[in-house]
């Protein structure tokens, strides 16, 4: 039955490989924000060709399972690094490259699409008066958007953000098979030797629960504090 | 090191790896019946004023949605049957597709019992009040009345629900069901490993494809649907 000593044992090394969980879930929710609010602006403005490759390219990365993304980044990165090092005149060798940064990239690239998405219904949720005025008081595009439009458009997007954030939290399990040595990689390492899965994956279970237990608690508490910048209903 | 690239060869694989297709659409099918029909379940339960059931419905939610797919898939796959041999029982004889259709009905079943949750309460209580007052009973109320529009509410997420798993259907290869994805990998193996990356695209632009179809086909679904219908959000 379950073999309690072996939880134990592995409890450490488990607890010890969520930081790189977290590693790739923040960095990858930063950056793919970040980039996700910057495509949601291009394609609100309709900037010209840029805005259609952006949409082209939200539509690949939600049609293609993560799975899939972290697979081609993975195998292509390192030859386009490659490549990249030859035309400057230098050979990088790419076997030093830690898998966790493909990894990282190819969630980053997950993120900016689905969270552009938000972005971009959060933007024209926020009441087109509020833009005008403004103008009428004389702010630029970029005083109008950082202090009135963006904070309204942060209150309204944050609920869906923290569901996003969940999401991510739980497809790092999928870097196992890219070779990121993250919870589920090192539940399944520790299992191996005896057979203890099902005491392995418990507590990996268990360890992803008390997680978004965790994040869900914070995306509350922000929610809440955001919740100023929302407009009461005004009909 | 010296790896190239030969991009012309992606459309090749397309309808190698597509030989792989009615397996994907298996596990799909069955996973979005069973996920459907405890989503229901679940729905019921939550909805109920039963507190006990109450409870139990939000704990299932809220559980499914904090696990990752694949930790599932390992805990039925690699665990319960340890579990089951240490009582007695041997289950040798499931299929892998049968793990693969358990583990996304369970992941997807939280999902869908949120869709009808909100979807039976965005119809406007007086639709149902309406009903018994010209005497249908509890069930026909809901059949004709409430589930109608519900459904119309509901349509949206639905085809994202559906497309979300379709992309979770790519986990089957985890167990070593031959699905597009494992496909993919046995075709990049059978050339150790020469074509992985372009073995792979194809299989992205597969999925890509499939997921544009889905999300127009509920988006024109949809449309066909609500027309001429009063929106049921009051």
């Amino acid at each position: 039955m379950i073999n309690f000593k072996f939880i134990l044992e592995s409890i450490p090394s488990l607890i010890g490989a969520i930081p790189i969980t977290l590693l790739m879930a923040f960095s990858a929710a930063i950056i793919g924000w970040i980039l996700g609010l910057g495509i949601a602006l291009i394609r609100k403005n309709k900037v010209p060709v840029v805005s259609q490759i952006c949409a082209v390219f939200v539509s690949f990365m939600r049609g293609v399972p993560i799975i899939i993304l972290l697979y081609i980044a993975y195998y292509a990165l390192p030859i386009a690094i490659y490549n990249y090092g030859v035309s400057i005149g230098r050979e990088i060798d790419t076997s030093t490259v830690p898998a966790v940064i493909y990894a990282i990239i190819a969630l980053v690239l997950d993120q900016a699409a689905y969270s552009s998405e938000i972005f971009r219904s959060a933007l024209s949720a926020v009441d087109e008066g509020q833009m005008e005025a403004c103008y009428s008081v004389g702010m630029t595009k970029s005083q109008a958007l950082m202090r009135i439009i963006l904070p309204q458009a942060m209150a309204i997007a944050l609920p869906n953000l923290g569901g996003l954030f969940l999401g991510l939290v739980k497809g790092t399990s999928l870097a196992y098979y890219v070779g990121v040595y993250e919870i589920t990689a090192t539940a399944n390492l520790l299992a191996m030797p005896a057979l203890n899965f099902i005491e392995a994956y418990i507590m990996t279970t268990l360890i992803y629960e008390i997680l978004s237990f965790i994040f869900n608690k914070c995306f509350r508490q922000v929610e809440n504090r955001f919740k100023r910048f929302r407009a009461t209903a005004t009909a | 090191m010296g790896h190239t690239y030969d991009f012309k060869s992606i459309p090749g694989y397309i309808p190698k790896i597509m030989k792989a297709f009615p397996v994907t659409i298996e596990i799909l099918l069955l996973s979005l019946l069973f996920s459907i029909i405890i989503g229901a379940i679940v729905t019921v339960g939550s909805l109920s004023k039963n507190k006990v059931c109450n409870a139990i419905s939000k704990g299932y939610i809220s559980f499914m949605r904090g696990i990752p797919t694949l930790v599932l898939i390992f805990l039925l796959y690699l665990g319960l049957p340890q579990v089951m041999n240490s009582i007695g029982v041997d289950m040798s004889g499931v299929s892998k597709v049968a793990y693969i259709v358990a583990c996304l009905s369970l992941s997807t079943s939280a999902n869908m019992a949120e869709m009808m949750r909100a979807a039976y309460l965005a119809v406007d209580k007086g639709q149902r009040e309406a009903a018994f007052s010209v005497g249908m009973k509890g069930f026909t109320a809901f059949r004709r009345i409430i589930f109608p529009q519900a459904f119309g509410v509901a349509i949206p997420t639905l085809g994202n629900n559906i497309i979300m798993l379709f992309k979770e259907t790519s986990l089957a290869f985890t167990v070593g069901v031959i699905d597009l994805l494992g496909k993919a990998r046995a075709i990049s193996s059978a050339s150790y490993g020469t074509n992985r990356l372009e073995v792979y695209i194809a299989t992205g632009i597969i999925f890509w494809i499939i997921c544009f179809v889905l999300e127009n086909l509920s988006k024109f679904i949809e449309k066909q649907y609500t027309r001429g219908r009063k929106k049921a959000t009051s």
